[in-house]
């Protein structure tokens, strides 16, 4: 038997009227907290407290493991004993895997654990001993947050300042990811509507937000500066993503997106989601780390890194003020941030240095494993203007920083 | 239930304020001694996140007070200060949290005897911390109406 249109909206109107009960909606207190996490006036400091809780677990929970217990590891027991125990010490072998044999002298002051550089001293302790803590601690609370409802709140409180710069607020989601990864998050930009978007996101992703592992390590060499590091970075994202808009051809559609309500999260979700993005990130990560820390030698012994130095001094101490020791930690920056971060606690620089140091190394080239997923995604034209925007902001970072500097006569 | 209200009204009012005035107070401090802030016997306001948990204790303090009308009768007002509630148990926690952490590895030992242990979580606290205990009334509130309402679950409190 064939029904008309009609006659099936019929069928539907009887079907509903004997099986669907209709009362009166109860708005519970869930329902209201809901509401309130997402209106701006009582939202945005509900926010505020639960990005402070953000921050202060992950710096907590990544102090309390590397600070407490994995830097006396590596620093006072593994790093020197494997110094005293690999043979060769002053081959090229030895500085390879075990590092500068300088810092292996009995009364070194320096700190061993940066400045060691091996493959298997400084290369190790990073990834476990400062990458690890800091990223099980990022994906713990991300993974709760997911799960208990609260970003796509965050992605409404956030929607109309990034409007501003054409995006919508569900653009807070690769964000948030790149602070754990950058690789997840601009992967992440393929829920983006339109190919202007994910242009942008990619760009801003690539060069404004550090990765979870660069935060650990900035968060381990200039914890008292680091909230000005990314006061810098968010400056950057906006006014870049501001000019971006204006310049890039394309279209900023509107997008609704469902916010669902606030559940219980599971225990068992929480870990495994925690466990499979840190395992995933090791995998992309540490494996650059130590190829960084070979490269890094090898120019060193060499001498390619003196001839780098002097290549580029016009540029890093003539523009930027920085000495011509800041290039290892840029070459290393090709492949891993985080490392190149790390490879500045072994140099002598001041405090206005460091932190400059720090902020054109975040907006400098992306990870090797980021870049290749951009090259993937990204068309000529788009990965063209991806560095161009790279370069012009590294030498505006810069100058700026320089300028700034000179003002407050520090640099 | 006419009465709880009244007396959660009075609540949410007066620890709005004491809240708001502790917020208040972390800026003050932040703009006269900097972020080495000042240590009044057990109390402490230091350290570089004084902007953040003062804008979290001043919300959290006109969240409280802005209930306070129509608590009785509003679902809103009471999710209202729930909601600053769990703005104040996140600083406190992760206050707690980094005094547990910070107490447990030691300086020449890998951990610390329990009396160093004990030492170390023991005061100064921060604000946040004695706002704690009173901050958690808000459950007695939470569980009187449903006790009001007993054919309604917690999660289905009516908004009349």
């Amino acid at each position: 038997m064939e029904l008309t249109i009609d006659q099936r909206w019929d069928l539907v109107d009887r079907i509903t009227k004997e099986t669907v009960e209709v009362g009166a909606y109860k708005h519970t207190l869930k329902d209201a907290i809901a509401d309130i996490t997402v209106r701006p006036k009582t939202g945005i400091p509900f926010a505020i407290a639960v990005i402070y809780g953000f921050w202060m677990f992950f710096s907590t929970f990544a102090g309390f493991f590397t600070d407490g217990f994995l830097v006396k590891v590596f620093g006072d027991h593994y790093i020197p004993w494997l110094g005293s125990v690999f043979p060769g010490k002053g081959t090229w072998l030895f500085n390879i895997f075990a590092g500068n044999p300088a810092v292996f002298q009995p009364g070194y002051a320096g700190d061993i654990c940066f400045e060691a550089g091996g493959v298997l001293t400084t290369g190790l302790f990073m990834p476990i001993a400062v990458v690890l803590p800091a990223i099980i601690a990022f994906y713990l609370v991300m993974a709760f947050l997911e799960d208990i409802g609260y970003l796509p709140r965050l992605a409404v409180l956030i929607d109309t300042v990034l409007h501003k710069i054409g995006l919508h607020g569900y653009a807070i989601v690769p964000t948030i990811l790149s602070l754990g990864c950058n690789v997840p998050g601009v992967a992440a930009t393929r829920a983006l509507e339109t190919r202007k978007q994910r242009f942008m996101m990619m760009v801003l992703l690539g060069v404004f937000v550090p990765c979870g592992a660069q935060i650990g390590m900035m968060q381990e060499l200039i914890p008292e500066k680091i909230g000005f590091v990314f006061i810098a970075l968010i400056i950057g994202y906006f006014v870049v993503g501001y000019i971006l808009n204006k310049i890039w051809p394309g279209q900023s559609p509107e997008m609704l997106i469902d916010v669902p309500p606030y559940r219980m999260p599971t225990r068992g979700n929480v870990w495994r989601k925690t466990w499979m993005r840190t395992t995933s990130f090791l995998r992309v990560a540490v494996p650059f780390m130590l190829l960084g820390c070979v490269i890094v030698q090898l120019l060193y012994l060499t001498g390619g890194m003196a001839h780098l130095g002097h290549a580029l001094s016009p540029v890093i101490s003539g523009g930027f003020g920085l000495p011509q020791e800041t290039v290892a930690p840029l070459v290393a920056g090709f492949l891993r941030k985080d490392l190149a971060v790390g490879l500045l606690g072994g140099i002598q620089l001041t405090g206005w240095q460091m932190f400059s140091s720090v902020v054109l190394l975040s907006v400098y080239f992306p990870c090797l494993a980021t870049f290749v997923l951009m090259i993937k995604e990204q068309n000529a034209k788009e990965f063209g203007a991806t560095l161009g925007v790279l370069a012009v902001t590294v030498f505006a970072y810069g100058g700026i920083l320089r300028l700034i500097g000179m003002g407050l006569g520090v640099a | 239930m006419r009465k709880i209200s009244t007396a959660g009204s009075v609540f949410v009012s007066v620890f709005g304020i004491i809240v708001l005035v502790f917020g208040i107070m972390e800026f003050v401090v932040l703009g006269r001694y900097g972020v080495e802030g000042v240590c009044w016997g057990p109390l402490e306001m230091s350290g570089m996140w004084l902007w953040w948990t003062g804008i979290i204790l001043v919300g959290a303090g006109i969240m409280y007070m802005s209930s306070a009308n129509n608590f009785e009768s509003n679902i809103h007002q009471l999710a209202k200060s729930v909601v600053a509630s769990i703005m104040i148990w996140i600083m406190a926690g992760m206050a707690i949290f980094d005094k547990v952490a910070g107490s447990i590895p030691g300086e020449e030992v890998w951990v610390n005897p329990p009396a160093d242990f004990l030492a170390g979580c023991g005061p100064p606290f921060t604000p946040a911390i004695f706002l704690l205990p009173v901050s958690l009334v808000i459950i007695y509130f939470i569980r009187q109406r449903h006790r009001a309402s007993p054919n309604t679950s917690s999660e289905h409190l009516v908004e009349e």
